[in-house]
């Protein structure tokens, strides 16, 4: 695994000040700057803030916008909504598995794509629906779900 | 803040009662003689509502009684409505399927025709997750362990799944858990996959406790309870008599 950059894990933390409050947020940020928490930044957020490393450890693992393991560069969910799941949702996934020879929840191994599922994005007019990156994609097939990967 | 010293009253399973505003429901009961079941409670450590089998009816609704101040007057509450033992047994319930072998949970799981739920097999390792192992540790003074992750996966670990750093190997977790769940040895001293050396009483070799542990508690201890009295009263016994 590439060594964590602890500088910029000293920016984030020097962004609030060390008050166990603030664990959460700083964690977040981590999470959005690194795609996961490495677990030297772990032990820096316990150490700045004070806070037992057993605390951080449950609060990262609590939050599912939390990882411990690197997410891809670009993220694809795949909506499993009713709907969706009743225009085939399952046939998306399944594409997107093959192409990127991935499992739902997992990282391609080159770290450029995640994939995963989300109970219901509320755009059930476009069902189905994936998003990458937050981008919805609707009235998606299994080959346009593979155009956007 | 100032003390609350008016009382409230009301009946429990029937029976008048009279307590400070603000007494814990599960206080109350045990001292009118009412038993009500626990197994997350411990009197010397904060309550935290999480097995739910000390629940109680008032008001037509479940609270867990561990955790439910007597705040107003006229309160009925009933720790054996039909409600109640209907939620008692569905919790006893899955209790069970995670430690289907504890005797205490057996026992009420007899009383309640509670049976644990085959379908939950696969989570049966003996830990209930009531976190009283968590305040114990907290309460000790070290907060080495926490429950973690969500839902079915949700488990009592070290930071990273790894043997805790901040464990001091006091075994204050494995005496509170309520299931028997932590696996450990006192002597030579090892829990939760870290090992530990001990520090005896200079006299006796009595075992004092890990020299974390000790030094957690601040205060420097070279001997053992007793025979530290005896060198105490030894040297009393060899001061010259008080002049009077």
């Amino acid at each position: 695994m590439a060594s964590v950059d602890l500088n910029l894990v000293d920016e984030i933390l020097r962004t609030r000040p060390p008050e166990p409050r603030h664990l959460l947020a700083l964690l977040q940020e981590i999470q959005a700057r690194f795609r996961y928490l490495p677990k030297e930044a772990m032990l820096a957020v316990a150490g700045y803030l004070d806070v037992p490393l057993a605390r951080v450890f449950s609060v990262a693992g609590f939050y599912k916008a939390l990882s411990l393991t690197p997410k891809g560069e670009r993220l694809v969910t795949v909506c499993q909504g009713t709907a969706c799941h009743l225009r085939g949702a399952s046939g998306l996934v399944g594409a997107l598995e093959k192409r990127l020879g991935i499992g739902l929840g997992q990282t391609s191994a080159d770290g450029r794509y995640g994939l995963e599922s989300v109970n219901c994005l509320g755009a059930c007019a476009l069902a189905p629906v994936a998003t990458v990156d937050g981008t919805v994609h609707g009235h998606l097939s299994p080959s346009k779900a593979l155009e956007l990967v | 803040m100032g003390k609350d010293t008016k009382k409230v009253s009301g009946t429990i399973d029937g029976r008048e009662t009279s307590v400070p505003r603000g007494s814990i429901l599960l206080r109350a009961a045990l001292d009118l003689g009412i038993g009500v079941p626990t197994l997350c409670h411990h009197p010397g450590l904060p309550p935290d509502g999480n097995c739910r089998l000390c629940s109680a009816e008032t008001g037509g609704r479940l609270v867990a009684s561990c955790l439910y101040p007597l705040r107003d007057d006229g309160f009925v509450v009933q720790t054996r409505s039909p409600l109640v033992v209907e939620a008692r047994r569905f919790v006893l319930g899955l209790l069970l399927s995670r430690a289907p072998a504890d005797g205490y949970l057996l026992g009420l799981a007899g009383e309640y025709g509670a049976k644990a739920d085959p379908r939950l097999a696969d989570g049966a390792d003996g830990c209930v997750r009531c976190g009283r192992c968590l305040r114990a540790c907290r309460a000790a003074g070290s907060e080495a362990i926490a429950l973690v992750g969500r839902g079915w996966g949700r488990k009592v670990a070290g930071p990273f799944y790894e043997p805790p750093i901040d464990c001091v190997g006091c075994l204050a977790c494995a005496q509170a858990c309520p299931t028997g769940a932590i696996a450990f040895s006192e002597e030579p001293r090892s829990i939760w996959g870290r090992d530990f050396g001990l520090a005896r009483c200079g006299s006796c070799g009595a075992i004092l406790g890990t020299p974390g542990e000790l030094a957690r508690s601040g205060v420097e201890v070279t001997l053992c309870p007793s025979c530290r009295r005896r060198e105490y009263s030894r040297a009393v016994a060899s001061l010259p008599p008080a002049q009077s």
